[in-house]
C-alpha cells in the first residue's frame, strides 16, 4: 500500500490548486466598474419595477454595472446594521429606517456626499436638505451624508360611510385640533347608539412597537406648541414650558382617548401594519398614519373604497387650536453611500443620475404615490395634480407644498433612540392604561429622554 | 528486537524528542499521521469557522463594561430578566412534566392511541412561525376567535388578553408548552419503552404497580434522561425568539420581552449591535453553569437509561 507522505499531500494540494479556475465555481471579481446596491423592497410590486428599470437605464447610459439586490423591508435593516457593524458593506443602499443615516454618521460611518447632492441642490426642498445633513462626533461637524430620494408625512384617513352612518358629514369636520379629533368620538357614541358593538372612533397607535406612535405623538405635540423640543442646534429644551404643556397635552389627548374607549383596545399592542389591517376592517372610523399605504393597498382590489369611501384628500392636519397651521414632519429616505464601500465612484455616479427629476419622478409615480417627491418641482406633474384622483393633491401639498419641518433625529441623533426606545409611547400608555396623571407620565418620559441625551454631546 | 533500545544507548536525546513527537502523534506514523490530518482538518475548520469565531466574536462584542451599565439602567431590562426566570420555570417544567405524564399514557397498547399520537404531535409538526401567528390573532381583544367564540356562546365580553403583561406572557409560555410538549412526550416515551420489560414485570410480581410502579421503577430509571431532557429544553428556551416575537410581539409596552427578544430589539430596532450581544450575554451565568451540569450527566458511568 502506497503511503501518503508529507511530500505527496504538498504535491497534490499544488495540483488541487493549479486546477481551481477550471473546476471551481466562477465569482466574478469586483470590476471597477461595479457597484453594489442594497434597496428595501417596494409596497408595490411597481416600485421594484421602477427601480430596476432605473438601474438598467444606468447602466446603459453608463457603461458601469449595479448589483441590484432588492430586500424585504425588515430584513433589509436588519442586513444593513449587520454590514455596517461588520464593516462589509455594500457600496450604496437606501437608508431604512430614515434615522439611520444620522444614528451612523454620529459614529463616522458614511461617506459624504455632498458633491452628489450639488449637482440637484435647486430643485430639493429645503426641508429635503436638512433631513441629508447629520452631525458627526468624530470630526465634530455637519455634514452631507445623505441624498435625499423621496419622502413621507403623516395624513389623516377618514372612512366617510362610518361617518354618513353615524349622522354626519365630512363637510362637517371641524378645522381645528382638539375639535377636528373630538368629532370622531361624536361619530362614535353615534354609531354605537345604533348598536355598532365594535366600532372606534380614533386609530391611535398607542403602542411601543415601530415607527408609528412617535409619529402620532410628535403631530400632537407641534400641534400644541411643543416644536421646539430639538432646535436646528441640537439643543434639547424640556425646560421650556410650552415644551412640557404641549407635551402634556398631547400624552393627556392621547392616552385619554383610549381611557376612555375611544380607541381600539389592542392599540396598545398594534405593530406599524396592524393599524392599518385595523382600518381596512372598519375597526375604526379614523387613523393617523404615514404615507398613502392606507388608500393605495385598497386601490386595485376595492376602486370604491380608494375613490369615494376613504378619505384623505384636503384634510391633511387641521389647524392647531388657534387657527394656525400645523406643520407635518417630513421623513426622508436617504441613499447613502457607507465609509469601507469599494466603489464609491461608481456609487455616487449611480445616485446622481438616479436623483435626475424624470428619474426620481418616475421612479416615485410608478410606486402609485405612496411616496412624495423631494423636488417641489415634481408635485407640479400630471400624475400629481390629476383631478380624478381624490388623494394625491391632499398628500402632496401637506407633505411637499405645505408647511414642513425635517423630523427632530436630523439636528440631534439622540431623538431616534428616543423614539426607538419608545419614550413617548410609554407616557402615552400609562395615561391610557395605568391611569397615571399625564404630567407624571411626562416628567417620567422627560427623565428617560434626558438620559438618552445626555449620550450624544454635541461640540 | 527492540530497535529502539539500541537508540536509547547511543543516542537518549534524540530518542526522548522522537517519543514525544510520536505520543504528540497518537502512535501513528508517516503516511498514516498524514491521513489523519487530512481527515481532521476540514473539521477543525469548520469549527473554526463556525463555532469558535461567532462565539469569540460574539464575546468580543459584548466585552465592554460600559454596556452592561447602560443595559442595566434600561428599565426594560429588569423586567425582561422577571420574565425570563418565568418563562424558563414554568415553560420548561410544566411541559416536561405534561411530557412525562403523557409519555406514561402513550405506553398504552391499541392501534388507536398510535392515532391518537400521530394527532398529539401535530403542533409540533406544524411551522412555529404560522402557528404563533394564528394564536397571536385568536387572543386579539376585538375580533380574535376566542373572544368571539365567547361572545356567541355567552354574550361575555373577553378579555384583551394581550394588552396585560401577566396574560400576554401567560400566553406566551402556554404556546410554548402547547409547542413543545409533544416533542419531549416523544423522547420520555422513547427512554420508557427502552426500559426493559423484565423489570417492569418483576416490579408487578412484587407488587409494584400503578403509581408505586411508577415512582419505584419508572422515574427513578427515567430520572437521568428527564434531566437531561430539562437542562437541554432549558438552554434551548433561553434562545427562543419566536413565541414571544409572534405571540406578544414584547408587548404590551415591551412588558413581555425575554432576553433573546431584548437582544433582537436593541441590535437592529434601537440598531446598537453591541447592546444587543450585551442582553444575550448577561444570560451566560446561567447558561455555562447548565451547560457544565449538562456535561457531567452526559458523562455518567452508572447504567441509566
Amino acid at each position: 500500500m502506497a503511503y501518503l507522505t508529507r511530500r505527496s499531500v504538498l504535491r497534490g494540494a499544488l495540483a488541487l490548486a493549479a486546477t481551481r479556475p477550471f473546476v471551481g465555481p466562477h465569482i466574478a471579481k469586483a470590476a471597477a466598474t461595479t457597484a453594489s446596491a442594497w434597496f428595501a423592497q417596494g409596497f408595490v410590486q411597481d416600485e421594484d419595477v421602477a427601480l430596476r428599470k432605473a438601474v438598467a437605464e444606468y447602466e446603459k447610459a453608463s457603461g458601469n454595472k449595479i448589483e441590484l439586490s432588492i430586500i424585504p423591508f425588515a430584513p433589509h435593516r436588519q442586513k444593513l446594521i449587520s454590514a455596517i457593524t461588520s464593516g462589509v458593506v455594500p457600496d450604496v443602499t437606501q437608508g431604512n429606517p430614515n434615522e439611520i443615516l444620522q444614528l451612523f454618521a454620529w459614529q463616522d460611518r458614511w461617506v459624504d456626499v455632498s458633491d452628489v447632492v450639488e449637482t440637484q441642490k435647486a430643485e430639493f426642498s429645503e426641508t429635503a436638505l436638512q433631513a441629508a445633513q447629520a452631525y458627526n462626533s468624530v470630526t465634530k461637524k455637519r455634514a452631507v451624508y445623505g441624498v435625499p430620494l423621496r419622502a413621507a408625512v403623516v395624513p389623516c384617513h377618514v372612512w366617510r360611510p362610518l361617518v354618513e352612518k353615524a349622522g354626519l358629514k365630512i363637510e362637517d369636520l371641524p378645522k381645528t385640533w382638539d375639535a377636528y379629533f373630538d368629532f370622531f368620538k361624536k361619530v362614535q357614541d353615534n354609531l354605537r347608539k345604533q348598536g355598532e358593538r365594535k366600532v372606534y372612533g380614533l386609530g391611535f397607535q398607542v403602542t411601543a412597537n415601530g415607527v408609528d406612535p412617535a409619529n402620532l405623538f410628535n403631530a400632537f405635540l407641534i400641534a400644541h406648541g411643543g416644536q421646539d423640543i430639538v432646535t436646528k442646534d441640537g439643543k434639547l429644551h424640556l425646560d421650556d414650558p410650552k415644551v412640557k404643556q404641549a407635551a402634556i397635552k398631547a400624552a393627556g389627548y392621547l392616552g385619554g382617548a383610549y381611557r376612555d374607549g375611544y380607541v381600539p383596545p389592542s392599540a396598545i399592542n398594534w405593530n406599524d401594519a396592524d393599524d392599518n389591517n385595523a382600518f381596512h376592517a372598519k375597526l375604526m372610523v379614523m387613523d393617523v398614519d404615514g404615507t398613502l399605504s392606507t388608500e393605495v393597498a385598497v386601490k386595485e382590489k376595492h376602486p370604491e373604497w380608494y375613490q369615494n369611501d376613504i378619505v384623505s384628500q384636503g384634510i391633511g392636519y387641521p389647524n392647531d387650536n388657534a387657527g394656525k397651521p400645523v406643520p407635518s414632519i417630513v421623513g426622508v429616505t436617504q441613499g447613502l453611500i457607507p465609509k469601507g464601500a469599494k466603489n464609491v465612484t461608481v456609487a455616487k455616479e449611480f445616485l446622481k443620475y438616479f436623483i435626475q427629476p424624470k428619474v426620481i419622478g418616475e421612479f416615485i409615480e410608478l410606486g402609485l404615490g405612496r411616496w412624495l417627491p423631494v423636488m417641489p418641482s415634481l408635485a407640479k406633474s400630471a400624475f400629481w395634480q390629476n383631478p380624478k384622483d381624490p388623494h394625491l393633491r391632499g398628500y402632496v401639498q401637506q407633505g411637499l407644498l405645505g408647511p414642513t419641518r425635517p423630523d427632530y433625529y436630523v439636528f440631534n441623533p439622540a431623538m431616534a433612540e428616543v423614539y426607538s426606545q419608545h419614550v413617548w409611547s410609554l407616557a402615552m400608555i400609562d395615561v391610557a392604561k395605568d391611569g397615571v396623571k399625564p404630567e407624571a407620565a411626562i416628567d417620567k418620559a422627560f427623565k428617560r429622554i434626558e438620559e438618552i441625551f445626555a449620550k450624544y454631546k454635541m461640540a | 528486537m527492540d530497535s529502539t533500545s539500541v537508540v536509547d544507548v547511543g543516542r537518549p536525546a534524540i530518542r526522548r524528542t522522537l517519543s514525544l513527537s510520536r505520543s504528540l502523534r497518537g502512535g501513528l506514523k508517516g503516511g498514516e499521521y498524514t491521513w489523519a490530518v487530512a481527515f481532521v482538518v476540514p473539521y477543525i475548520a469548520v469549527f473554526i469557522a463556525f463555532v469558535a469565531y461567532p462565539v469569540v466574536y460574539g464575546l468580543w462584542m459584548g466585552s465592554e463594561a460600559r454596556l452592561y451599565q447602560e443595559l442595566f439602567a434600561d428599565p426594560i431590562y429588569q423586567s425582561t430578566v422577571v420574565n425570563t426566570v418565568l418563562y424558563l420555570a414554568l415553560g420548561v417544567n410544566v411541559k416536561m412534566f405534561l411530557a412525562l405524564l403523557l409519555s406514561g399514557f402513550f405506553m398504552r397498547p391499541g392501534l388507536w392511541m398510535k392515532a391518537l399520537l400521530l394527532i398529539f404531535v401535530l403542533p409540533w409538526a406544524v411551522p412555529q412561525i404560522s402557528t404563533f401567528i394564528s394564536i397571536h390573532w385568536m387572543l386579539n381583544g376585538e375580533w380574535g376567535f376566542l373572544n368571539n367564540v365567547l361572545y356567541t356562546l355567552f354574550h361575555v365580553e373577553g378579555a384583551s388578553w394581550l394588552n396585560d403583561r401577566w396574560t400576554a406572557l401567560g400566553a406566551v409560555i402556554v404556546s410554548h408548552i402547547w409547542k413543545w410538549t409533544p416533542f419531549w412526550t416523544l423522547i420520555l416515551l422513547a427512554g420508557r419503552m427502552a426500559i426493559p420489560l423484565e423489570i417492569r414485570d418483576s416490579a408487578r410480581v412484587d407488587g409494584a404497580t400503578g403509581l408505586r410502579g411508577f415512582v419505584h421503577i419508572t422515574f427513578p430509571l427515567l430520572a437521568n434522561l428527564y434531566l437531561i431532557c430539562t437542562l437541554l429544553s432549558t438552554i434551548f428556551l433561553l434562545g427562543d425568539f419566536n413565541a414571544v416575537t409572534f405571540v406578544s410581539g414584547g408587548g404590551p409596552a415591551n412588558s413581555t420581552h425575554v432576553l433573546a427578544t431584548l437582544g433582537i430589539r436593541n441590535a437592529f430596532e434601537i440598531a446598537q449591535p453591541r447592546l444587543g450581544v450585551a442582553a444575550v450575554m448577561s444570560a451566560l451565568p446561567l447558561v455555562i453553569p447548565l451547560v457544565i451540569v449538562l456535561m457531567r450527566k452526559l458523562r455518567t458511568s452508572e447504567v441509566q437509561i
